[in-house]
């Protein structure tokens, strides 16, 4: 049976009664294909993955690709050029190449805020989960631990953290980013095994003699993956501020490694005569959080089954 | 609700013993040192001896713990190792510019977010409410020292309409009210500097949050018996909407302390962050343990206001 006319495009809507009626729909979705559906609907969201892509490209193929590969190479009859043609993102006081410290620069920014993310997450999801499934002593040593965490404004306990034991290098600023950013993770993941280790579903894999990490790894943990993957996608853009930040201010990334922060700070003294220093990596962090942003908000929108037209 | 102020008050003292014990140990693992920062080269032992044990610097880390505690609990935050004023005397100084920036922007931030908010709400999916949610977004992904330097660069230098930092100009004598205005001016950017992120981010709340009351059954109620509509959006649908923002606002406390720390570096704000950003400099520690802690025992102290207000401000909420 054909599918009448005015029912195209509205799966999404008879989506329930699938079962019911077979007739109804021409093939079923798998659940990836719905939510990669629903996220692809979302325009905002789209343009940021698209641009997280274009930035990714850019920077880690862009010097093979444009020849621009030399960032560190120092021509002082370059010195401070405005963007053209041969230096499209200009050239310093001491004549590099800013197009390809940009990309560089973004190796560096993207790969500390993907990693750092990638260490948070560990330490987040393995303390939560054990905290929210066994509760009680276990619940309460693992949670006053993230309140100590919590307890002290980020920036303050970072910057003293990178002066204790920074060398500058980005692995020290990845772990040192991570140490601070694992405990909202962990206070999600908590919350949702809370809740989860309740249900049914638990209490039959238990019967059926599941217990303790499988419980955990292979039953609950992967239904309070939305969440989880929602608040990853976040904290990347948010550990990209917080190394930018830490750069600006002197505590982040040392000589010879660079960031899109450590740019903007570099060019700050330069901004009246070339603020095109400036305005390359202030618009490229900008527009990556920005981007990290709306994948997040389309991710949540597109894994909330009960999501709701805004 | 004595008793439930009274626990929560009870389960914070070993929370902030614990953060005590952190703080204490990360500060004393900074390398230098006092050694390096206090000590004369000149000195010989005897002298630098001398100098150690005056400062207690001699005995073992756990006794020099127990002793700051000690001295911590009876108001005595010690002296500091740069100039040897006592702690509390130069946070007395410090802590008014901070608590000024702090205060008129959470102010600021608030109103704004509130209003802004409403409004897209109201007008959900018009040109007013996408371009605010644009604007939220990038308000959300720029870092405040980027805005901050951009204010200024504009304000200041381009237009010469405010000043670039500080708190007030310097070498001029002015009457009462200009003096006053004179503060007021320099304010400006940093308030907007501090406030726009959070801006940003309780307007998107507030907004989904009066998105959600504005559903409700008893808003249709409240329109049908005639309420004006003023009055609905007020009464009964602003007052509802609020509830959850007081725990992301309160949850942001320390957020916005954090912040206050960077504005302060960014504009040369004489207060607690510049402190700060000095005593980490020259590893002050006892200033520094001091500034540790008191944005400790604040963040909890918030947090702990805004769950009785939480149960104020919605009777549904029980806490026992």
């Amino acid at each position: 049976m054909d599918l009448p006319k005015q029912l195209d495009g509205l799966e999404e809507d008879i989506e329930p009664m699938m079962d019911l009626t077979p007739a109804l729909t021409q093939k079923r979705r798998s659940q990836g294909r719905i939510i990669f559906d629903r996220f692809i609907r979302n325009k905002a969201a789209l343009i940021g993955a698209i641009w997280i892509v274009v930035l990714v490209i850019f920077c880690f193929l862009g010097p093979y690709i444009t020849g621009h590969n030399q960032p560190d190479l120092v021509r002082a009859e370059l010195a401070s050029l405005p963007p053209s043609l041969a230096n499209p993102l200009g050239t310093d006081d001491v004549g590099r190449d800013e197009f390809a410290r940009a990309m560089s620069g973004g190796r560096v920014s993207l790969l500390v805020g993907i990693t750092s993310m990638l260490v948070a997450l560990v330490f987040g999801v393995g303390i939560g989960s054990f905290a929210g499934f066994y509760g009680g002593i276990v619940d309460n040593i693992l949670m006053r631990l993230t309140d100590v965490a919590l307890a002290v404004p980020i920036y303050l306990l970072l910057f003293v953290l990178s002066v204790a034991f920074s060398d500058g290098s980005p692995t020290s600023i990845v772990i040192l980013i991570a140490i601070l950013s694992w405990a909202q993770t962990s206070r999600l993941v908590r919350g949702e095994f809370l809740s989860l280790r309740e249900r049914e579903y638990v209490l039959a894999a238990r019967t059926v003699g599941a217990r303790g990490l499988r419980l955990m790894f292979r039953h609950i943990l992967p239904n309070a993956a939305g969440p989880i993957i929602v608040s990853a996608t976040l904290l990347i853009g948010n550990n990209i501020i917080l190394e930018s930040i830490l750069s600006f201010f002197g505590f982040g990334l040392r000589i010879p490694f660079a960031s899109w922060g450590n740019m903007v700070a570099g060019g700050q003294s330069l901004y009246d005569v070339s603020p095109w220093l400036v305005f390359a990596p202030a618009l490229l962090i900008v527009t990556v959080v920005l981007s990290f942003n709306l994948v997040g908000d389309g991710l949540r929108d597109a894994l909330d089954p009960y999501m709701t037209e805004r | 609700m004595g008793r439930y102020i009274i626990r929560r008050l009870l389960q914070a003292i070993p929370l902030l013993l614990l953060i005590s014990v952190f703080m204490f140990s990360l500060i004393h693992l900074l390398p230098g040192g006092a050694d390096a920062v206090i000590f004369n080269p000149r000195l010989d032992a005897a002298g630098r001896a001398a100098i150690r044990a005056s400062f207690g610097l001699d005995q073992p880390i756990y006794i020099q713990y127990l002793k700051w505690l000690a001295n911590t609990l009876t108001g005595n935050f010690g002296f500091s190792f740069s100039n040897h004023l006592s702690v509390s005397s130069i946070l007395a100084v410090r802590f008014p510019a901070t608590i000024e920036l702090f205060s008129f922007s959470l102010l600021f931030a608030l109103i704004f977010a509130i209003i802004l908010g409403v409004v897209s709400a109201v007008r959900q999916n018009t040109a007013t409410d996408y371009t605010l949610t644009v604007i939220s977004y990038f308000g959300i992904a720029m870092p405040a020292f980027i805005l901050g330097l951009f204010l200024q660069d504009i304000f200041a230098v381009q237009l010469h309409i405010l000043p670039v930092s500080g708190t007030e100009s310097l070498g001029y004598t002015f009457d009462a009210f200009n003096s006053l205005l004179d503060k007021a001016t320099h304010l400006i950017l940093p308030v907007i500097t501090l406030a726009f992120l959070f801006i940003a981010a309780w307007s998107r709340f507030m907004r989904s949050s009066m998105i959600d009351v504005i559903k409700q059954d008893y808003m249709r109620t409240a329109r049908a018996k005639g309420v004006s509509p003023i009055n609905i959006l007020v009464q009964h649908a602003l007052r509802n909407a609020l509830i959850p923002l007081i725990t992301v606002v309160a949850i942001d406390f320390g957020g916005v302390a954090g912040g206050a720390v960077i504005t302060e570096g960014i504009y040369a704000w004489p207060g607690m962050g510049s402190l700060f950003f000095d005593s980490l400099e020259s590893r002050d520690f006892p200033v520094l343990l001091a500034i540790l802690m008191l944005s400790a025992i604040f963040v909890l102290v918030f947090n702990l206001v805004a769950d009785i207000l939480y149960g104020v401000m919605d009777p549904r909420i029980r806490y026992n």
